[in-house]
């Protein structure tokens, strides 16, 4: 009970993160349409970046985390189909977060 | 335990209300933004792996369809973000009146729109 407690809070916390870098990336995003390899490659070069970018990707999925398994909770019937499915959800999200921190660690290092 | 009984929120048995409607599609927007995270982490490898493997993501970025794809990731954004407010202020127990919700969810809407647009055309 208390679990689902904090997970109800962090889902409102990461949601309340996401609302300005949300902003901020897709305005990036539009600079990034006119933007050639070097340049967007000098962008992940900026410490300032990579952190907001960092935090960014690490909330949003974190926040689908969530999301994911309150919608899998809602639908599915099946305890094991249920379980595989957020075991699926878990292993694509913490790969991902994985993947994304190696490859700013590797871009901001000169 | 193996009745065949429609899973809480009984989606099957309401009468289908606007305000139903957006919360199905917050959470259809959900699950498409969801793949999208994904879809970014991949799209920062390809860049620190560098300029010959970041080609191989520009040749689908270069298609036509993949503009068609990324105007829908961008109202998706902005539809998941603003109606994503609402539940923020309804978390606190504000804007809960029924008038508001309805008059809110209209914003949302056209919010969603608006900013699609403005970003499409300043690009």
């Amino acid at each position: 009970m208390k679990n689902y407690a904090i997970k109800w809070i962090l889902q409102r916390i990461t949601a309340a993160i996401l609302i300005p870098l949300t902003f901020w990336f897709v305005y990036q995003c539009v600079l990034f349409s006119s933007y050639e390899y070097d340049q967007i490659r000098a962008f992940f070069f900026s410490k300032l970046n990579a952190s907001l970018y960092f935090v960014l990707i690490i909330a949003m999925l974190y926040h689908a985390k969530l999301g994911n398994e309150t919608i899998v909770e809602d639908y599915i019937k099946s305890h094991k189909i249920k379980k595989i499915t957020k075991l699926f959800i878990s292993t694509l999200v913490y790969i991902s977060m994985i993947i994304t921190t190696i490859s700013l660690l590797y871009m901001v290092s000169p | 335990m193996s009745l065949n009984r429609p899973l809480s929120p009984h989606l099957s048995i309401h009468k289908k209300v606007l305000t139903a409607a957006f919360s199905i599609f917050h959470r259809f927007t959900g699950i498409c933004l969801s793949l999208g995270a994904v879809l970014l982490s991949i799209w920062v490898i390809l860049i620190a792996l560098g300029p010959s493997y970041y080609s191989k993501f520009q040749v689908i970025s270069s298609l036509s369809v993949f503009k068609v794809f990324l105007f829908f990731w961008t109202l998706t954004i902005f539809y998941h973000l603003y109606n994503g407010i609402r539940y923020l202020f309804w978390s606190y127990g504000k804007m809960m009146e029924l008038s508001i919700v309805y008059r809110s969810g209209y914003v949302v809407i056209i919010l969603s729109i608006l900013s699609t647009v403005l970003i499409w055309i300043s690009i």
